[in-house]
Formats: C-alpha cells, structure tokens, sequence
C-alpha cells in the first residue's frame, strides 16, 4: 500500500481509533485552524489533537447563515455550520475546543462557539497581529495560560521531559513536510500539490506517530518513482488565506491544464513547517519564538510586507512561472493585499498573478476553470 | 461683500463675523471639493429637511463639521502635520498628540467627509467611487468609511496624511488599508495592536496582559510619531488632552439623561451629529462641539421642562446602534415610522455609562487602554451586547434595532447572537436590521423601510395591549 492509501485507510478508522482513546481516558482537543496553536502542549499532557479543517460544502454555509450573517469567509462560516449542525463527526468527538483568535472572521467562530455551545467546554487565546517582542510576550502568555488549561482539563502535568519528547515529534514531522517540499524545487517535479495538500490536511488528524512513518514512506516512494511533471510544465506558487480539506477545486482546474503547484503559501490549511522549534531552555519561550516570531505572517499581520517579501523569495527559489492568489471572500486583509501586490510581483519577480475569489459555491467553478486556462495560456506564450 | 454660500453658512450657525473671517479658507476649501454656487440650494434643503435647525445649538454643531472639514481640506496649506486615525478609535493618542503641538492635525477624514460632503452636500458618492477604483473594489463587503477616505485623497480633497493611526486593536480593514495608503502613497503607520481575545461570559473582567499589551502598542506608536512628525510628546499630554475634551464626555452623559424624558426632546440624527464629533475631531470640531452642546442641552432642557418633544408621548422607545453618517433620510426613518430613540449605542458607550478603571497602571498608554477595556468597545462582543441589555430599563426601551453593519465585521460578528440574547435577557422585541451606516446606494432608506415600519407596527401594538 502507497502511503496516501496508507493515510487514507488510517482517517477511515481515525474516528472510530479516537473513540477507542476517549474510552482509555485520553482527551480529544479539537482547535481552530491558523497553525498557532502549539500541538505539542496538547500531545505533552496525553491528550489527542484535531484541527477542524473541513469545508468547501455550500450545505455547511446555508446551515451557518442561522447563527452568523453572511459577510464573513466562507471558511469560518463553515466551522460554525458544522459546530452547530453536528455534520463534522470531527466536532462531535472534541472534549475541548481551542481557539487562538487572529481576525474578526475567527472571533465570529470564537463567539459561536461561546454563545450557542455552552455545554461545550472552550478556551480561547489572542494572537497579536504585529511582531515585536510585547507581541511575542502575549502570545507566549497565551500558550502558557493554555498549557495551564490542559494541564487542569486532563489531570496531567506538562514536565519539561514531555514537552520536550512532544516538540521533538512534531519537529520530525515538520523537517519531513519540509524535505517533501523542497523536492519540488527540481526541474522535473515528482510531488505533486495535491498530494503535498493531502499530506497536510491528514496530519491535522492523524496519530502524529503514524503521520510520521507516512511521511517517511511518501518521500522514499516519491524518490524512486519517475518524474510526474514535466520541466515544461508551468510552475505556480499557489497562496491565499486558507486551502480547506474538501476544498480542492482550484489544484483539480490547475492540474487539468498541466500546471504544476510548487509551493503553497496559505495562512490556515497548511502546517508552518518550515521552522524548527529548540529544544533549549524555557521551551514555552522556544514553541512561542517558533509558532509566533519565527513563522511567516499571514496576511492579517500589520504591515503583511513580512509575507508578500517572503511570497516573491518562494517566487525566485521554486522558479515560479506564475502566482495563483487564492481568497475567500470577505476575508478582506487578502482582497486588499490582492490589489496592490501584483504590481510588486511583476516588478520584483517579473511573474503575473491571478487572484480567485471563492465562496464554495460550484457555480464558480465555469468562470474559474476560463480564467484559470487563459492564464496558463499566458504564461506559456 | 456676501457670498453665495452665506446663507448655508449661515443655517449651520455661523455668526456673520464668523463668515467674514473664514471667507478666503472656505473658498479655497471649496475649490478642492468641487463646491460652487449650484450647490447651495440643494443643501440649504437638504439640512432644513432632516436637522432640527430651529435649534440654535444643531445649527452650531452642523458649522463644527463645517470647520472641521475646512481645517482638514487646507490642513497641508496650514502647514500642518497630518495624521489620520480611523473611526471608530481609541481617541486618547489622538488627543495626545493635538495636545503637544498646535502644528498637528489629527482627524478621521472619512466621518469629516461623511458628516458634511454626504449629510449636508449629497455629494459622497463620486468620492466613494473613487476609494472603489482605487483598491477597495465593491461586492466584496469592504467598508464603506475607507472608500470615502482613499477616494477623498485620490481625488485630491483631502491632503496625503504624514501619518496614519492604525486601529489593529478592533478592525482588520483598517490596519490592511492603512498598508494599502503606504502602498499608494508612501505613508509611514503607526499600529497600535491589540486583541479581542475575550472568552465568552468574561466581560467585565479582562486579562491584565490585555491593558499591558494595548497600553505598550499606544506608547510604541506614539513613539513613532514623534520621531516621523518631529514633535515631542509633553508628559503631561494625556492629563491635558483628558481635561480638554472632558466637557464633550461630560456633556454626553448630562444629554443621556435629558433623553430620558417622555417624548424625547430631539432626534437621531442630531444625537449622531455630535456623537459622531466626539470620536472623529481631535481639534477645532470638538471644541467648537462642546460649545454648541452646552446651547444644544440648555435648549433641550428647556423642551422636556416644557414637556415638548419631537415625538408624541408615550411612542415607543428603542435603543439604535448608530445613526447614518452620510445618509441623514436613512437616520430619520426611525422616527417617521413613529418610533422615539432615545439612546444609541454609540452615545451609551462614550457618555451612558460610567467607566471606572480599577488598576493603577503607569505610563499614558496603560492608563488609556484601561479606560477602553473597562467601557468595553474593544473588550469584545459580549461587552458590547450587554451595553444594550444596560441601557433597557435605564431608558425604559420598548426595543431594540440592533443595526449590524455588513461591511464591518468587529460589528458584523454581533449580528445574530445580539438578537437571541437581548430577547432573552430583557424580554423585549428585537428588530435584527442589516445595513451599511456610511454609505446609503445599497441600503437606503427605502430599501430598509418596510422593514422598520413593520416593527414599529408591532411596538404600537404591543405597547397599546
């Protein structure tokens, strides 16, 4: 069995495996997507992590519109359909829902989760939106308030031992998502976006033990397989604010037309991978300098120059022929960013971008798999 | 010699004098905003029409908009340091910084352009136009007040500031089109930072990190703008600017209680016009604001004495979120469906309720970020909510129109759990009304009509039973 059947059988089981856990005495922290909530604090005190990462299903949105208006991303709408309606079997099997809260469209969440699931025992935490170290000081305030939390919610205390057995874990698999990544730099690429995509939407939740062994497995079987794309083959960066699992329909319009993703850059939907975090001293101190200062901003952050720098290095580094700009609509930092960085990119990198828009309604999908044609055309000449 | 303007002027409570002296700045003013002679008649009718101008102190207030806007159009020509913040916002370091230099203007364009090129001139949507074409594109629910803003500057009405105030402690688009304004125009920002990470159930209590954080993001920025407008911040700005604006906050509360009288002795869209002051001028407006309220709350005094009011006794009352600031037929609507508003959540929050810090905190940004965290505007949404649920037997309410702003998401994220909590906690009817409070082309008074009159209808009924 390859490793993507490997990671899909072990998700097929996943739900029924979480139950057999609860039933042992293990808690099940379900958390919100956005990469800054440390997994380690949550593995360190034997409970299990889940990110609520599913959405793309319009049903889902028609569900939430009872409990929050329509003006906020499609994504964060999804999460409230699902805490309400029960159709994520994922939020159904939670102990504890954590959410760290970066923008107004996760504070809706935040709030529902609040509000209409009291039964629901929650925590929430802030992360600030700019980088200095009083912004570093309040984030790592943060996790250590959670640290407590989970501490006192399971019973079991976080000793330096544990933490440190925990980041090494997640720092494996971390350096294994990095090293699939970087395989994507040649010429003829043998990764492709969906599968990396894939990879990462089942790490939110699967065993982090056996994520890692698929991990290993993906990498040896994509070092002996043939090339899958082509040197020809128009390369895209691919960014945007969140890539959903159930969400696929841009890499499936891309991939149709030869395009090949090599690199994804997106704030929720992807696991920041590409810093390790130390395993020295005060280890709050070190998950707090990894998870906040050392990773690449999302677009939320003031000023987002930290990001759209970073965007046109990837640019350069994975020899991008094109910049495919991804939002959801009415997460408003992207959709102004959207306007002025083009003009930037093309001056400093000399590549075009497209900017999509999605609200996870299939009626985009006509106009989205034009747009996306003309401009493969485009870039091809 | 008289102008063809004299007689607008005039209406808004402008002394003669007054006009002489303001001539040459109010033409020059004129000039940049595309102003002239055949605009008067529609805006002498448009301000008769939708403000109580037989009030002395209304027609006072209206000219502090005026001035307001002509200071802000002429504020490069001054020679003056610009620096723009956003509304609503932490006013403190705004005040700081008009407190240390009489060669710095601080202001929130986009409400100036609001209050006087869309209330009194019905000229905001060419402006708007502008922020859409450039960057802030409509359909994308992007707010309103920053199309003004970035339109206004394309347009060359408003001067490039030399530095702007981001508010990242409560909006998102904020702080993201302040990037864009860099990105066009080269102006530094200084972000003051800070988090609505409020558990449910929390308010009012709040983490001590949240004053510590926010507190450090208004010393950092006021830091910032020393260095980039070449000012030093005297050490005693924030007692200064406290005690210069403090008759504005306590003229708020002595007008909440005025508004407690049956019938109300004025309406919504006076009420907006001199709240909406208080959060948008740091300078001249709300200086000339204080005076025209002092007459404003002298003559309403006078009206509950005599037991007249605008509305009949024993309308029914409800509480709004904010009057329109652009559009003065969307403010009245309330009213002409028969409903008395006495209280708005705006005027709740900087003059209704008291606020009274608890910690001892040292530095000017602390102390300002605990008076904020304590009257709950950036505490969260619970905070806010609960404003409401307050202000129900303070201003004996029949109900609600909870207004949620679609282009707003800090306010948007109120839109469905305000109505189910208010319901329940006071018993009392909610109308959940979606709309946009800065610009009327999609949500106009007509569009949002049958809506209010309805509700209204079921007030009346429920009230009569």
């Amino acid at each position: 069995m390859n490793a993507l059947a490997r990671l899909d059988s072990h998700l097929k089981s996943r739900l029924e495996d979480l139950s057999k856990a609860k039933e042992h005495g293990h808690k099940i922290i379900g958390y919100a997507a956005g990469g800054f909530l440390p997994e380690e604090l949550v593995l360190a005190c034997g409970a299990i992590p889940l990110c609520f990462i599913q959405a793309g299903d319009n049903a889902v949105l028609r569900n939430s519109a009872a409990y929050v208006c329509r003006w906020f991303d499609p994504f964060w709408r999804s999460q409230v359909g699902y805490l309400t309606s029960g159709k994520d079997p994922y939020y159904n099997i939670v102990d504890l829902i954590v959410v760290p809260i970066t923008d107004n469209h996760v504070r809706a969440f935040s709030n529902a989760v609040g509000f209409y699931t009291p039964e629901m025992r929650s925590f929430v935490f802030g992360v600030p939106h700019v980088k200095d170290k009083v912004a570093l000081e309040y984030y790592r305030k943060g996790i250590g308030r959670l640290r407590k939390e989970l501490e006192d919610f399971t019973g079991a205390e976080i000793t330096g031992s544990r933490l440190k057995q925990s980041i090494e874990l997640c720092n494996r698999e971390r350096e294994l998502f990095r090293n699939i990544s970087l395989m994507r730099k040649r010429r003829n690429v043998n990764v492709s976006g969906r599968d990396f995509v894939a990879l990462h939407h089942g790490s939110f939740l699967a065993d982090k033990e056996i994520m890692i062994d698929i991990l290993e497995q993906f990498i040896k079987e994509a070092d002996d397989d043939d090339p899958l794309f082509s040197g020809n083959a128009p390369r895209i960066l691919f960014t945007g604010s969140t890539l959903a699992r159930g969400d696929s329909k841009v890499m499936d319009i891309l991939s149709d037309n030869g395009g090949i993703i090599v690199m994804e850059e997106f704030a929720e939907g992807i696991r920041p991978y590409r810093n390790m975090v130390q395993v020295e001293g005060d280890l709050i101190a070190r998950l707090a300098e990894a998870y906040f200062m050392d990773r690449i901003c999302p677009g939320w952050f003031r000023p987002g120059t930290e990001r759209l720098d970073f965007l046109i290095e990837l640019a350069e580094e994975y020899r991008a022929s094109g910049v495919i700009w991804y939002q959801l609509l009415y997460r408003e930092s992207y959709k102004v960013e959207s306007y002025f960085f083009p003009g930037i990119l093309r001056k400093r990198a000399g590549i075009p971008m497209l900017v999509l828009e999605s609200e996870y309604d299939a009626m985009e999908t006509g106009p989205m798999k034009t747009r996306i044609e003309t401009f493969m055309e485009t870039i091809r000449g | 010699m008289g102008s063809y303007y004299d007689g607008l002027f005039s209406l808004c409570g402008f002394e003669h004098e007054e006009i002489e002296k303001e001539r040459p700045r109010i033409e020059a003013s004129f000039e940049k905003l595309g102003i002239g002679p055949g605009d008067m008649e529609a805006a002498c009718s448009r301000v008769s029409r939708y403000h109580d101008v037989s009030l002395e102190g209304v027609r006072k207030l209206l000219g502090a908009w005026l001035k307001e806007l002509i200071d802000l159009v002429l504020a490069r020509e001054d020679g003056r340091k610009i620096v723009y913040f956003g509304f609503p916002a932490i006013l403190g370091p705004g005040l700081m910084l008009c407190a240390s230099s009489e060669h710095v203007f601080v202001s929130a364009p986009d409400m100036v352009l609001d209050h006087t090129m869309g209330q009194i001139f019905n000229k905001l949507g060419p402006i708007l136009e502008a922020g859409e074409a450039n960057g802030l594109p409509p359909g994308h629910a992007l707010c309103s007040l920053w199309q003004a803003k970035i339109g206004g500057i394309a347009k060359g009405m408003i001067p490039v500031p030399d530095l702007a105030l981001a508010s990242s402690y409560y909006c998102d688009m904020g702080s993201k089109a302040d990037d864009l304004v860099t990105a066009l125009y080269g102006v530094p920002i200084a972000y003051i930072d800070g988090i609505m990470d409020s558990e449910w159930g929390e308010y009012p209590g709040y983490l001590p990190e949240r004053v510590h954080y926010l507190g450090a993001q208004i010393n950092k920025a006021m830091e910032k703008a020393e260095k980039v407008l070449g000012i030093k911040i005297a050490p005693d700005a924030w007692q200064r600017s406290r005690k210069n604006s403090q008759p504005f906050r306590d003229n708020l509360a002595r007008l909440t209680e005025v508004m407690k009288a049956d019938p109300v002795p004025v309406g919504l869209a006076e009420l907006e016009l001199l709240e909406a002051l208080s959060g948008s001028s740091t300078g001249r407006g709300i200086q000339e604001g204080i005076k025209a309220m002092n007459i404003l709350i002298h003559e309403l005094e006078g009206r509950v004495e005599a037991g007249l009011g605008i509305m009949e006794k024993g309308a029914p009352r409800i509480m709004v979120r904010l009057g329109h600031t652009s559009d003065p037929a969307v403010t009245r609507l309330y009213e002409d469906a028969g409903l008395a508003v006495p209280l708005t959540y705006i005027l709740a929050s900087r003059g209704g309720v008291a606020v009274k810090p608890r910690g001892n905190y040292g530095t000017p940004g602390e102390i300002i970020a605990e008076y904020e965290m304590t009257g709950g505007y950036y505490h969260g949404t619970e905070a806010q909510i609960r404003l409401y649920e307050k202000a129900a037997e303070l201003m004996k309410l029949d109900g609600f129109v909870a207004q949620y702003l679609y282009n707003c998401r800090p306010v948007a994220t109120i839109s469905h759990i305000q109505k189910k909590y208010l319901e329940e906690k006071t018993g009392l009817p909610v109308l959940s009304l979606e709309i946009d409070n800065f610009d009327s082309r999609a949500y106009s008074a007509d569009s949002l009509r049958t809506k209010v009159e309805t509700f209204a209808e079921m007030l009346r009924a429920k009230k009569g039973r």
